[in-house]
């Protein structure tokens, strides 16, 4: 077999393997995922050292071929899915939150296979049966995860969200194969689409719909807070932390700059829509009291910073905006895997039950510190070095605005995470959280590796850059400058300032919240207008599923249900009542009267013989 | 006349003169000779018609036309069923047991005289013949619903005779001969059809009274509800179809509805079918005594074959053909199901029935068989013949008439499953608690017609085979 293969099929046999395990067998589920994931590490990092590589054989017909080629970008995305999947699965392996352990793992190696397979695949039909199949995981992750009917109801609504916007994806592909003559990126690639007549156009959006909904941004991302609290801290730290981001914004930079050619209003709107992510997701953020759920707000916001980065169109911008996806996975994990640990050892994520771990949990407080300041954007970190290539390149297209609406994210979300280090591991530490230890080893050994790899990228950013970033530009023909190297010019000083003022607002808002670190957003939280937009926002006005949920849904199933039972009623009741008006009629009339039916022979026979004879 | 088919006409003849005086002493014999005289004519043509080397050869050596071979083994194997299905049937006490089973040879032997016959006159007698054996057997049990079902067969009937014979009387002056072969070649021929269409049409409206076609029907019910209990299942399982539907089959092809002679009648005839199938299967719907709902059904099922008739393109024709012959063995199951019942437990009302299929579950599950062959479910035999029918209207361009013949098939199917739910499932009440599984002697002729049933249906590339050979050489 191809070693290409492997990371896709091995996982899914894996998982497969795991249906027939009993579910009393203690540590053989997580051995064989753990080990699964290994292999399958193991293997895309042996693809990613080798030339660029691809397989194809015949699928469908008419040019659907079934292709998987491991090109610069494709091998980084995959070692980067492989990755996180042996994190998660070495992370769960003593945590009793995540559900029961056969549907998890089952799960966590269905998604990987597919996730494997959405990187690999060439063709574009393969790419969707991929990425469509990761749908039906994302369900069944967040369904399995928790008996509660939250977690199926939010189950459901991730799904529909995904599904809707796959839908969107699998009209763009057909109209892209359509119009480009092709199924393959490849191909599609050396002839580049231009958005100059409608449909291309309309190609490209349904495309962009898709790609930014996978990847959680404004306005697809309302499921994600939601699955915070429904699910299991796992599942955020793999799916949408991770996994999520990784394919959303892979398929936003291929489609963006591989496959299509932007022009300058395609350009304002992506990083119109990165802007806005940002701001939105990190004001809820922000305001947020639950652990999870304030993390899950920043997976969105920083969605944000990838989205505007890819949206600058240049090589700078789309450099940054390709690490910071790397960048975010790796903290944004780490963040999660923190939640977990402190929900696991204190039985609760809730900001204000919680506080002063730090000595019960120094491990986990590290690994919370080096990922919020890599999140935060502070030097030397590796969000750091992201961050400025988004900001340069976000500046060198000439539009301003965008760069401040992004630093005014930043300066946002290292407040919030001023917010919740000190209300979780800082200041007092309430009574019943006396006894609390630190978390296994198992869960600590992936935390300490992702805050090991934001400290490597960060003092070591010229490796990321110089072996996933570039050779992935250099793969889709990007010409780019050299991206590495630290400089203290305004940017540096300009994110100083910003450390500044956040540092400021934490003091302000402490002092405004009576010394609670739980309530130190509130001078911002309850400010005049906000306020009342903080108010609609908790009632989700602005979550679109649930408006449409609310209000559509009702009034169209009405609607249907009356179509149905007038369709009913056209084919069933009346049918049935006229023809039982018919037959009644007709029992009615034989009634066995001689000379009634003698009558009726000899006039129809008379009837007949004057048409028979010529009268017409 | 058609020589080579002589024989199946004059032996059950000679049995029927012989039963009376062999059986005065030992009433048993009489049903013993009426069955082996039908089981040899019907192994005879068995040989004659499924010989591997016949079948490998596409049927092209089956003597005559194969219309009237195929119908005279309908016939005898109805026929053959009913006496079987009456030899156990009959109580011992019956006073004219072998005149019973003459007057079923009468008939048999008039029956293959109708369908081997080569000019009208000679039809007319066999008909006339069929008529009054009919009208005798109908009275077989002496009840007043039998007599009264014999006299209205009879006198409603009666027209049809007078029409014949005028016709007859139209054609001898117009036309100068009565042969089938005259009458298709002056068809054929581009002389002004005048009275000799007219003559045809008189004739033609005497085998649609004769076929029980809407509105000329009145007499069927309750001649069928009425009847002793096997003999309906005789009358219409096949000589209904053969005195009325055969002859209005070989009037359609000899009149070349085909290639657009006798245009009018061909119209005409068409519009019956329909009207017979609309009228018998929505009367059907409201009946609740099950011998009157089958004898509706019938009315409906001839209005497929008369349908299928008028429009006379060729796959119509195959169509009708083969629509009779499964017509033949869905409804002798039917009403032979229906004589069980009655035997069993005592009514045929619907309403007093249910739950029998506890009781006779032979009889239910032959009942099913029957009836989605009746509605046309795959792959049953009576799927593919209404297929056929269907095809060829939609084929002629008659959409309308194609859609109503498949929407009256539903209605087909629905008073069917009204019949089976009533009488066989649901809770058993008073009357089925008492009524136990007829003996095998009885379900044996049903379950061979169920099997021919759905042989006919698994089997229908040989027997399409043969009807369109029958189709091609009676279209020449």
């Amino acid at each position: 077999m191809n070693l290409i293969f492997i990371p896709i099929v091995l996982p899914i046999i894996a998982a497969l393997a795991l249906l027939l395990m009993c579910e009393k067998t203690k540590y053989l589920k997580e051995l064989l995922a753990i080990g699964t994931s290994a292999v399958a590490l193991l293997a895309a990092a042996n693809i990613f050292l080798l030339p660029v590589q691809a397989v194809s054989y015949a699928w469908l017909g008419t040019g659907i071929t079934f292709t998987l080629r491991a090109d610069n970008l494709s091998a980084f995305l995959l070692l980067a899915v492989s990755l996180f999947s042996l994190a998660i699965s070495v992370y769960s392996f003593s945590n009793p939150n995540k559900g029961p352990a056969k549907w998890f793992f089952f799960n966590l190696l269905m998604t990987q296979g597919f996730a494997a397979g959405a990187a690999l695949a060439d063709n574009l039909l393969a790419m969707l049966f991929f990425w469509e199949g990761l749908l039906v995981f994302l369900y069944t992750f967040i369904a399995l995860s928790q008996t509660t009917y939250a977690a199926k109801r939010t189950a459901m609504k991730a799904f529909l969200i995904n599904g809707v916007t796959d839908l969107c994806l699998l009209a763009g592909i057909t109209i892209t194969a359509y119009i480009a003559g092709t199924m393959s990126m490849s191909e599609i690639a050396q002839n580049k689409l231009t958005l100059d007549y409608g449909w291309s156009m309309f190609a490209y959006v349904l495309l962009l719909i898709g790609a930014v909904s996978k990847a959680g941004a404004f306005p697809f991302h309302t499921w994600i807070p939601d699955a915070a609290t429904d699910s299991s801290a796992a599942f955020m730290a793999y799916v949408p932390a991770a996994i999520d981001k990784l394919l959303g914004i892979y398929f936003l930079a291929r489609a963006s700059i591989y496959l299509f050619t932007l022009n300058g209003t395609m350009q304002l709107v992506l990083m119109t829509l990165g802007a806005v992510t940002i701001l939105v997701a990190v004001m809820m953020a922000f305001v947020q009291k639950d652990y999870k759920r304030l993390l899950s707000y920043h997976a969105v916001s920083q969605t944000g910073y990838m989205i505007l980065g890819i949206g600058t169109l240049n090589p700078i911008g789309i450099a940054g905006g390709l690490f910071h996806m790397i960048n975010h996975a790796t903290y944004k994990s780490c963040l999660f895997m923190t939640a977990g640990s402190v929900e696991r050892q204190t039985g609760s994520s809730d900001l204000s039950k919680l506080g002063g771990l730090w000595s019960a949990m120094p491990v986990t407080v590290l690994c919370f510190v080096i990922a919020a300041a890599a999140i935060s954007g502070i030097a030397p970190l590796n969000g750091f070095f992201s961050k400025e290539l988004v900001y340069k390149g976000t500046l060198d297209t000439g539009y301003t605005i965008f760069f401040l609406a992004a630093e005014l994210g930043s300066f946002l979300t290292l407040a919030s995470f001023l917010k919740l280090g000190h209300a979780v591991f800082f200041g007092e530490r309430p009574e019943n959280l006396k006894e609390t230890k630190e978390a296994p080893f198992s869960m600590l050994l992936p935390m300490l590796t992702l805050a090991g790899i934001c400290v490597a990228f960060g003092f070591g950013a010229r490796l990321p850059t110089n072996w996933f970033i570039s050779p992935a530009l250099a793969g889709m023909n990007i010409p780019h400058p050299l991206l590495s190297g630290f400089h203290p010019d305004k940017l540096y000083f300009v994110s100083v300032i910003v450390i500044l003022a956040a540092v400021a607002n934490h003091m302000i808002g402490l002092a405004i919240g009576g010394g609670k670190p739980s309530k130190s957003s509130d001078h911002i939280h309850y400010a005049p207008v906000l306020k009342e937009t903080y108010a609609m926002a908790e009632r989700r006005v602005f979550d679109l599923y649930e408006v449409l949920m609310d209000r559509a849904v009702p009034a169209v199933s009405l609607a249907l249900f009356k179509a149905d039972r007038f369709f009913d009623w056209a084919i069933d009741a009346a049918p049935s009542r006229l023809s039982g008006f018919f037959g009644g009629t007709s029992r009615r009339f034989h009634n066995g009267s001689y000379p009634l039916y003698m009558a009726l022979t000899l006039a129809c026979a008379a009837v007949y013989i004057l048409l028979a004879g010529g009268l017409k | 006349m058609d020589k080579g088919l002589l024989a199946y006409l004059l032996i059950p003849l000679l049995s029927a003169v012989i039963i009376p005086f062999a059986a005065r002493n030992r009433p048993k014999l009489a049903d013993i000779l009426a069955n082996v005289t039908l089981l040899a004519g019907l192994a005879n043509l068995a040989w004659l018609a499924l010989r591997p080397s016949i079948i490998r050869g596409e049927f092209a050596d089956i003597p005559g036309d194969g219309f009237s071979l195929l119908l005279v083994a309908a016939v005898y194997l109805v026929a053959l069923c009913v006496t079987f299905f009456s030899a156990w049937f009959i109580e011992e006490g019956l006073p004219n047991r072998s005149a019973y089973y003459s007057l079923i040879l009468v008939s048999v032997s008039a029956m293959c005289g109708v369908v081997t016959t080569t000019d009208f006159f000679t039809l007319y007698v066999f008909i006339e013949v069929l008529a009054v054996t009919s009208f005798a057997l109908i009275t077989t049990d002496e009840s007043g619903a039998g007599l009264e079902g014999a006299l209205k067969y009879f006198f409603l009937t009666f027209p049809a005779s007078a029409l014949i014979i005028i016709g007859i009387a139209v054609m001898l002056m117009s036309l100068g001969s009565l042969s089938f072969e005259s009458l298709r070649f002056f068809m054929a021929s581009d002389l002004p059809a005048g009275p000799v269409t007219f003559g045809a049409a008189l004739m033609l409206l005497g085998f649609i009274i004769k076929a029980g076609v809407v509105p000329f029907h009145t007499w069927a019910p309750d001649a069928y509800q009425g009847a002793y209990a096997p003999v309906s299942a005789h009358l219409a399982g096949i000589v209904t179809k053969v005195s009325g539907v055969y002859a209005i089959i070989k009037m359609a092809t000899l009149l070349r509805f085909f290639d657009g002679r006798a245009q009018a009648l061909s119209e005409m005839l068409m519009f019956l079918g329909l009207l017979s199938i609309a009228v018998g299967a929505l009367a059907a719907l409201k009946q609740t005594n099950l011998k009157r709902m089958l004898a509706f059904s019938s009315i409906s099922q001839v209005g497929y074959i008369v349908l299928a008739a008028g429009l006379g393109t060729p796959l119509a024709i195959m169509g009708a053909i083969f629509h009779l012959i499964n017509h033949a063995t869905f409804k002798t199951v039917l009403f032979l199901n229906s004589a069980s019942v009655e035997k069993s437990a005592g009514t045929t009302d619907m309403d007093k029935l249910g739950g029998l299929e506890h009781t006779m579950p032979w009889t239910s599950w032959t009942s099913i068989v029957a009836l989605l062959s009746t509605a046309g479910v795959p792959p049953l035999s009576g799927f593919w013949s209404k297929l056929i029918i269907i095809l060829a209207l939609w084929e002629a361009g008659l959409k309308g008439y194609a859609v109503l013949a498949l929407l009256f098939s539903i209605v087909t199917l629905a008073y069917f499953m009204m019949m089976q739910k009533k009488v066989f499932f649901g809770k058993k009440t008073p009357a089925a608690e008492s009524s136990p599984e007829v003996c095998a002697p009885l379900l044996a002729p049903v379950v061979l017609m169920s099997g021919l049933i759905v042989a006919l249906g698994l089997l229908f590339p040989y027997f399409y085979v043969y009807v369109k050979m029958v189709a091609e050489r009676i279209l020449l």
